[in-house]
């Protein structure tokens, strides 16, 4: 972990060198920080607009590329607007990487369910990058992905990729289907009842909208998931990101600094983990 | 360390005096009616507030200034003596050194600052309406994150010195003094007692911390409606508790930060981007400053979060009486087993 600089709190800045349109509302960031940057998958890190506003994202880039960092981002509100707004060449400002991201060594040897729904497939996506480096550590991927609609699926250039990797399968869900879409329709739960899990060999992963992870968990309960082999990456309006200005509390965790993925049976008595 | 040592109340407002030129001192003064931390100067020095609770501005506030610049600060090489903060005030730096001097990420603000000065805490030899102190386990006279203690008593300022850095003061710059007598160490215990039991008598019905860390977390949504009826959202309550400790970021320009005091009791301050906002209703909000400090940093911290020094109570416009709260809970419970 970062220990007491003197820049606690000071970013490093951080050049956009290419914007990428994933859906009407989501856009991927590339972004070539002045120093290496590394990061733990999961891990978040602070963008900040200068003079303007910070907001923290976690990578959805690769944890094994040093050079440059990629940040899904969904407009959602006055700062993510700004930055939807940027263009190449633009400098912005990151501090971090912060907190604990997800377990590794706990998904290593597993057959991994990863549910992700919406912009969660942005930290899930590093997440990928990194089992798959490491594909020969984990008995199987099987990534279950949600969206409102087709045309709100994101990287669909990666998914056709994640197809093709051995040891990874992928089911997706529209809740609202088109005439074109040829996968499943319904919420993101429901591809639960599609793949073929052997439960006490696994672990899962679920990153989304809190509504969806709310139902995702409840269901992974239900088919026999242990609450402590269901990790989860928690949405709080981290600031400070080190611990200390109180915005992400939940209960007695600052999720920056403990979290932002606890598993379910350390959250699960805090309050308001779905709001 | 505890060394008590005396001298005369004019040798001891001359020494301070003599180092002006060395030090920042700020001490409590007279507003009107209360009473507020201010710089000492030369003409004024008579006028300082000796061992009455207590400055309506928490001690924090030389640790964690309303407004400051985070990534520039403003940096000022000159000592600081901070004198006449009161035991609640003291007690409530050691979770906010938890918090701030986190070995993890010290914040190099709040640190550069608890270096920079040195702390010359007040015993209290009266109370206020609402002091509790006790009640969570504080004693009125100041016990730890002192430097010095001093009560002025008859015609002396005796100082009870309690760290190196105190000492090291005492060497530097208090040259006529005299050990104290066993004479004045019974007076000085004399008045200890009396406070002490003063305030254990008038909150006798007050649960202690942790008992109230239970009535809160077993506590129904409806008493929390009803005392956060008159609330305005002011944040005062926290503004001027010595504990509390949250604050936002404003962005200024080349990447600089200035670090505002916040607190859960605004609208919006857990609200995320896509719009969830857990503490959205008032009461919700209301209780939220309870379960962070009687339930929630007590799972987490060693420190307690609150230590009894009733500003809460004192500041709030809408009158609300969290120990009124505690009490009715406290006695509910009491119905009920």
């Amino acid at each position: 972990m970062t220990t007491a600089t003197v820049d606690l709190y000071k970013p490093v800045k951080a050049t956009l060198t290419k914007v990428i349109d994933e859906s009407p509302s989501i856009k991927t960031f590339v972004l070539e920080p002045e120093v290496e940057f590394s990061f733990k998958t999961g891990q978040f890190i602070q963008l900040s607009l200068e003079g303007i506003g910070e907001a923290p994202f976690t990578p959805s880039s690769s944890p094994l590329v040093k050079d440059r960092i990629e940040v899904t981002i969904m407009k959602a509100g006055f700062v993510t607007e700004k930055i939807h707004n940027l263009k190449e060449g633009a400098v912005l400002g990151i501090r971090g990487p912060y907190g604990r991201g997800y377990p590794l060594e706990k998904l290593y040897g597993k057959e991994v369910l990863v549910l992700g729904g919406g912009c969660g497939f942005a930290p899930i996506r590093s997440l990928l990058y990194n089992l798959e480096a490491e594909k020969d550590k984990i008995k199987k991927l099987t990534f279950c992905y949600g969206s409102k609609t087709p045309k709100d699926c994101i990287y669909k250039g990666y998914i056709d990729h994640l197809r093709s990797v051995d040891k990874f399968e992928v089911y997706r869900s529209v809740d609202q289907a088109d005439d074109e879409w040829n996968e499943t329709e319904g919420v993101v739960t429901c591809l639960l009842d599609e793949i073929s899990i052997n439960v006490e060999e696994s672990a899962a992963v679920v990153v989304g909208p809190p509504i969806m992870m709310k139902f995702g968990v409840q269901k992974l309960l239900d088919i026999g998931y242990p609450e402590h082999k269901i990790f989860l990456s928690m949405e709080k309006n981290m600031s400070c990101a080190v611990g200390k200005c109180g915005h992400c509390m939940m209960g007695k965790y600052f999720v920056c600094k403990d979290g932002p993925v606890f598993s379910y049976d350390e959250i699960k008595d805090q309050p308001d983990i779905w709001k | 360390m505890e060394t008590y040592y005396t001298l005369l109340k004019s040798n001891w407002d001359t020494l301070l005096n003599s180092i002006l030129n060395e030090y920042d001192i700020y001490a409590p003064f007279h507003f009107g009616e209360s009473i507020e931390y201010s710089i000492v100067t030369e003409s004024n020095v008579k006028n300082i507030i000796y061992n009455r609770p207590k400055p309506s501005t928490p001690l924090k506030t030389f640790f964690l200034p309303v407004k400051e610049n985070v990534v520039n600060p403003s940096k000022s090489d000159k000592k600081r003596i901070v004198m006449g903060a009161p035991s609640c005030d003291l007690s409530a730096l050691s979770i906010l050194d938890e918090i701030y001097l986190d070995k993890d990420y010290i914040d190099p603000n709040y640190s550069g600052h608890r270096k920079n000065t040195l702390l010359i805490g007040f015993d209290c030899h009266s109370t206020l309406e609402h002091c509790h102190c006790t009640t969570y386990g504080f004693k009125p006279y100041p016990e730890e994150n002192t430097d010095i203690v001093i009560s002025y008593i008859e015609d002396k300022i005796v100082l009870n010195v309690k760290t190196e850095a105190g000492e090291t003061f005492r060497k530097n710059w208090i040259n006529s003094y005299e050990r104290i007598t066993e004479k004045e160490l019974t007076k000085l215990n004399d008045i200890q007692t009396d406070v002490e039991k003063e305030l254990n008598g008038k909150n006798a019905d007050l649960p202690d911390y942790q008992q109230t860390g239970k009535l809160i977390t077993a506590s129904e949504e409806d008493i929390w409606q009803r005392y956060s009826d008159t609330c305005v959202s002011c944040g005062a309550c926290s503004a001027i508790c010595p504990t509390c400790s949250c604050f936002l970021f404003i962005e200024r320009p080349q990447f600089e930060k200035v670090r505002s005091i916040d607190t859960c009791q605004y609208p919006g301050f857990e609200r995320v981007a896509a719009g969830e906002d857990p503490l959205r209703p008032l009461s919700k909000r209301f209780r939220n400053r309870y379960m962070c400090k009687y339930v929630w940093k007590p799972e987490k911290f060693e420190s307690k979060a609150c230590t009894g020094c009733g500003r809460c109570i004192e500041a709030c416009i809408g009158d609300i009486n969290k120990n009124d709260l505690f009490r009715e809970l406290n006695k509910k419970e009491t119905v009920e087993t």
